[in-house]
């Protein structure tokens, strides 16, 4: 018991120092590789960031508008009793920029890429190709993990923002469809009580989703041992420790921006 | 080869030991190979041999011992050095292990593009005569998973002599392919070597290839070196473990299933 206690903890601790020494590896190249001459290609950036980001527009708009529709109904259930259905506006857009969007687009790109990724890398773990870049002298970090990490970190505020937008639309879509606001006036209302940092609090956070993606979906591809099965139990781990590691770290980052007053 | 075995040894295995879980897989292996001789590594599965080969191209590091490779020690110099050196050593992989995502021009222009300023124009010249030599010109645009295993394997092969390597390392390079495919890989690395002037480095168990290629063999059991020889020597060999091993016969010195515990307590049943 004590030993299977003491085994699951040495086992935790190896794996946080792995996905730590990934990111100082993923950061090692980022800052430090072009001084060498040696950085990651631009043309697999651009077509990672086309496969993160373009193909998960239309997921990413579905998910928020649908979100922005339903929160909309559920507050104006309580507001109209109050005859305050304007404030749904205000609620909608705060709702989804603060909290929802960024959230809920991590949760499916997670869902969506970093599974990809980790049964990607976790595929030519398997088939000795990344021993193959390693014995080409072709660091597969540099080669692999830093234009995924790159592309995640900038198309999911990108997603994000998009998120915002498609989460507004659903609100807008209940407010003047249904409970009958001007649509003008609704508008009015959303930017009135939408602040600038609601939106950029938002986005720090993913920012910090899109770098945890990133980093686990890459550590437990690189790192998948086993043939076929591996690959599996790789893409599951990553796709069930983002969403942990998500909403933890949405927990604390609301927390920092909460007591911090920002 | 009698000339070249005076020279240098191009790589040197001094007492190298290696283990994993607390097994030792390399046992003290001594090993000289010489420049331009192919050399082949012949033993069971699970002998030790790959884990011989990954000693040699630096995937793994021994716990004792050393490994020389142009009298630099791999297990010991900087990882910036090591880079260096691996970009003086090909190796094609038991299942080829070229990049599914990159076509085969694509594949073996990949250590040049990484490693070389060349133009895009000589870089395609580079590609087409690699290609030519493993007899693929015209599969230029296709895909790893559009051509069949023995083209792979010859894809593996070119890119692994794209940087004009002293050494090649093959990994099973015919297991897994008929045998006249098998014997064609044979050709192509015989052929590479004496052409190239490669230094040839061949883990198989596949006994026509040991023969066809070997200049030397060396049999490998248990993680130690039983024999190493030309390929008249081995065949004259009064070693029983090279005699079974050549002639597969399932009774002798190596016996695969001696360490098993029989059934009757495998069931608990004594």
């Amino acid at each position: 018991m004590i030993s299977s206690l003491g085994k699951f903890v040495i086992d935790y601790l190896k794996w946080v120092k792995g996905i730590i020494v990934l990111l100082m590896d993923i950061l090692y190249w980022i800052f430090l590789g072009p001084f060498r001459g040696k950085t990651a290609h631009r043309e697999s950036v651009f077509s990672q960031m086309v496969f993160v980001g373009v193909r998960s527009v239309i997921i990413v708009f579905f998910v928020d508008i649908f979100t922005g529709i339903v929160i909309a109904m559920q507050t104006a259930y309580q507001f109209e009793k109050m005859g305050a259905s304007i404030y749904v506006a205000a609620l909608v857009a705060i709702a989804l920029c603060r909290e929802l969007s960024p959230v809920l687009t991590a949760l499916v790109v997670a869902g969506r890429t970093g599974s990809a990724i980790a049964a990607e890398l976790g595929t030519m773990k398997v088939s000795e190709q990344i021993e193959a870049l390693d014995t080409m002298a072709i660091n597969p970090v540099r080669f692999l993990a830093v234009p995924r990490f790159l592309a995640l970190l900038f198309m999911l505020p990108c997603l994000t923002i998009l998120g915002d937008i498609s989460g507004i639309i659903g609100g807008f879509i209940v407010g003047t469809g249904s409970l009958h606001i001007n649509p003008e006036l609704y508008m009015q209302t959303t930017f009135k009580y939408l602040k600038l940092k609601d939106i950029y609090t938002g986005l720090t956070k993913s920012f910090v989703f899109a770098a945890i993606i990133a980093l686990i979906g890459c550590y437990e591809g690189l790192n998948t041992r086993g043939g076929a099965e591996g690959v599996g139990k790789a893409t599951t781990r990553s796709v069930v420790i983002s969403f942990i590691l998500i909403i933890l770290a949405d927990c604390i980052l609301t927390a920092f921006f909460y007591f911090s007053k920002v | 080869m009698s000339d070249e075995i005076k020279k240098e040894p191009i790589i040197s295995l001094r007492n190298v030991t290696k283990s994993f879980q607390g097994k030792k897989i390399i046992d003290n292996v001594n090993l000289d190979i010489h420049p331009g001789e192919t050399f082949v590594i012949m033993g069971c599965s699970g002998s030790g041999k790959s884990t011989l080969l990954r000693l040699m191209t630096g995937a793994l590091k021994p716990e004792e011992g050393s490994v020389l490779i142009k009298g630099k020690d791999i297990a010991k110099i900087p990882d910036e050095e090591l880079d260096v050196v691996k970009k003086g050593f090909g190796m094609t992989f038991q299942y080829s292990a070229l990049l599914d995502s990159l076509t085969v021009e694509e594949n073996v222009a990949l250590p040049l593009k990484e490693h070389t300023k060349l133009a895009p124009e000589i870089v395609d010249i580079i590609i087409k005569m690699k290609l030519s030599l493993v007899g693929l010109r015209g599969y230029e645009s296709h895909y790893p998973s559009q051509i069949s295993g023995g083209m792979k394997k010859r894809v593996g092969l070119a890119r692994a002599i794209a940087l004009d390597p002293d050494i090649v390392f093959y990994d099973e390079p015919t297991s897994g392919l008929d045998p006249v495919v098998g014997g064609v890989i044979d050709h192509l690395i015989k052929d590479l070597s004496v052409k190239l002037a490669i230094t040839s480095v061949v883990v198989t168990h596949d006994m026509q290839s040991v023969f066809a290629i070997g200049d030397r063999i060396a049999m490998v059991h248990k993680g130690k070196i039983v024999e190493v020889g030309t390929p008249d020597e081995m065949r004259n060999s009064e070693n029983p473990y090279i005699q079974q091993f050549i002639n597969g016969k399932p009774q002798g010195p190596i016996d695969l299933f001696k360490e098993d515990i029989g059934i009757i307590e495998a069931l608990g049943l004594k």
